[in-house]
């Protein structure tokens, strides 16, 4: 069933744990942020009871599918570094598998944000004169994705095509 | 403070003018009357009339100040007022240098010379403006010098003499030999048999009808539709107008222009891709128009009425389309895309598809992954496996469900983008690793020589 997405090699590179550990903490942190409204909303508006009550287990049972999709979409994230390419695989319901060759890239970033920091993990942006590439490895502890910059850049120098 | 020792030239005088005429006519026209009339002005017209005035002066001096020459094979352009600028640009590095003639130039015989510089991707410089011949011997001039300073630096790369892409490029008089014009004729009816006619008759029956029973003022109702209409296709008409594609050592030379004139060198090395686009209603006649796509060019296609610059033929019979098309494609080794054969999804695609699965075709041949889509406009995107940039394979959940999933070739942006839709997941699964592989080894065959074999 999943050889459609399978490594080209042996097995994809796994990104860091970490990421499903942030993604279900944003789970939870937008979870009680509406349940905070939906107290506000309760006592400025007075709601029904009844209504409350369903209004606070849509918001339950949306946190607890996003909870399971976003740990299933960040286990999902795989890469492969080949000899002159790269290929990324990522997605639980739309999937998507790139190919990169290290040749055609233009440039190399890694990114990380705050809440990324905290749990100290970095994203690896590849650009290609495309604008379509949607190359990204998020979720790489910071060292791997240094190392992994490291080589793509010099990779990239090495194999580098011109347009 | 360097002041050049080489002898510089300066732009044409009529520049101020040309620049500001439209506030030149508009104050002439507002204070005209007043004028002649008793000589008294007004604090208005003052106000105007003193803008003028240090405009003229400032575009005096401005004209004083820029002064362009070529030196140790760079374009050196001086520039600034108040604070001063000095530019060079490589003359190696140029990519291709246009050459417009808005309304108002052209109007005194001027013309604007824009270097297209590699790397920057935006245009970086501009000369304007020029007296039109003289904009055409310093185009000649940097183009030829350019081709002979690669000519030097391949030579002393000397890994292999062939600079294979472009046939021995000759330094000395540019020859230009014409292989397609537009005749006006054809333009216009084919303006009048676009898609945009299609929508212009279906929303002019739709409001008219809806106006006609809503209330009485069905004849009104079309005539803003009917305005837009026409000045999208006027703007078009004028753009197109005189349409001429000529072959020179360069590349193609592309010549166009009502009012505004337009000249547009097609480097053959920057040629990403190409879309043979063919609308229902030219198919009766055979014609079809074609767009390119360039390395650090980039416009999208004739989309929302604006002709684009990425048009290398807007109409033409198809045979002369597909001719210049492999033209283009001479890094390819100038294959016919017609030849690559096209299949279509496989049956089981009419469930996620029902409609368009009967107007998808993809395949990849010899020297070029081909797509093609559309049911009013059919679109044959073309890109040669050399340019292939990356490969994405897509598939939803209702794909899922049958086994199918995208193919996407990714391009540089521009109106090229080739496509295999629905197709069998692992048909489609191999054609990414083998699209890889031939694209891996078409990058490789292009550096020492023309990559012929596919």
């Amino acid at each position: 069933m999943d050889d459609l997405f399978a490594p080209p090699d042996d097995a994809w590179q796994r990104v860091s744990p970490a990421l499903a550990r942030m993604r279900h903490v944003l789970v939870v942190l937008v979870a009680v942020l509406a349940l905070v409204v939906l107290v506000v909303l309760a006592l400025v508006l007075a709601l029904p009871l009844g209504v409350w009550l369903s209004l606070v287990v849509v918001v339950g049972a949306l946190a607890v599918l996003a909870w399971v999709q976003a740990g299933r979409n960040a286990r999902r994230w795989g890469y492969a570094e080949r000899d002159e390419d790269l290929y990324i695989r990522h997605g639980v319901m739309f999937r998507t598998l790139v190919v990169v060759p290290y040749g055609r890239m233009q440039y190399v970033d890694v990114h990380a944000g705050p809440l990324e920091q905290l749990f100290r993990i970095a994203s690896v942006h590849l650009h290609t004169a495309s604008p379509g590439t949607s190359a990204r490895i998020p979720g790489l502890p910071a060292s791997e994705a240094a190392r992994l910059r490291d080589r793509l850049t010099s990779l990239g120098e090495a194999q580098a095509a011109g347009l | 403070m360097s002041e050049p020792e080489r002898p510089f030239r300066r732009l044409s005088p009529l520049t101020p003018l040309v620049r500001g005429f439209i506030l030149v006519v508009a104050v002439l026209a507002s204070t005209w009357d007043d004028v002649l009339g008793g000589g008294n002005i007004g604090p208005l017209g003052w106000l105007l009339l003193t803008m003028l005035l240090g405009g003229a002066v400032y575009g005096f001096a401005s004209w004083l100040r820029t002064k362009y020459w070529i030196e140790s094979d760079e374009l050196r352009v001086d520039t600034g007022v108040v604070s001063r600028q000095s530019r060079r640009i490589r003359v190696d590095r140029l990519q291709g240098i246009d050459i417009s003639q808005p309304f108002v130039a052209r109007l005194f015989g001027l013309a604007e010379l824009k270097m297209d510089v590699a790397g920057g991707g935006s245009r970086e410089g501009s000369l304007a403006f020029l007296p039109l011949r003289e904009a055409e011997e310093l185009r000649a001039a940097l183009l030829s010098r350019r081709d002979a300073v690669r000519a030097v630096e391949a030579a002393v790369e000397a890994a292999e003499p062939g600079d294979g892409a472009s046939p021995a490029a000759p330094p000395a008089p540019v020859p230009e030999r014409i292989i397609a014009t537009l005749d006006p004729r054809t333009l216009i009816v084919s303006l009048l048999l676009s898609p945009e006619s299609f929508a212009f008759v279906f929303a002019a029956l739709f409001f008219g009808t809806l106006f006609a029973v809503v209330g009485n003022l069905g004849g009104v109702a079309v005539v803003p539709v009917l305005i837009g209409f026409a000045l999208a296709q006027l703007r078009r008409l004028s753009a197109y107008y005189g349409f001429t594609v000529s072959e020179t050592p360069n590349g193609l030379y592309v010549r166009r222009g009502l009012f505004e004139k337009d000249a547009q060198t097609i480097t053959l090395a920057r040629v990403q891709g190409v879309v043979v686009s063919e609308p229902l209603l030219w198919r009766g006649f055979g014609w079809a128009k074609l767009d390119v796509a360039l390395a650090g060019y980039a416009r999208s296609a004739d989309s929302d009425g604006r002709p684009s610059a990425s048009t290398v033929m807007p109409v033409a019979p198809r045979p002369l389309v597909i001719g210049l098309a492999r033209r283009l494609l001479a890094e390819a080794g100038s294959p016919d895309p017609d030849v690559v054969a096209l299949t279509p999804p496989p049956l089981r695609a009419r469930w996620v598809a029902p409609v368009r699965r009967h107007f998808l075709f993809s395949g990849a041949g010899d020297g070029l992954v081909v797509s093609r889509e559309g049911m009013v406009t059919r679109r044959t995107h073309v890109v040669p496996h050399a340019r292939v940039q990356s490969l994405q394979l897509r598939q939803g959940p209702w794909q899922r469900r049958f086994g199918l999933a995208d193919l996407q070739v990714d391009s540089p942006p521009g109106p090229v983008r080739v496509r295999a839709r629905h197709r069998d997941a692992r048909e489609a699964r191999a054609l990414l690793q083998r699209e890889n592989d031939v694209a891996r080894r078409a990058r490789a065959a292009r550096s020492p020589g023309p990559g012929l074999t596919g």
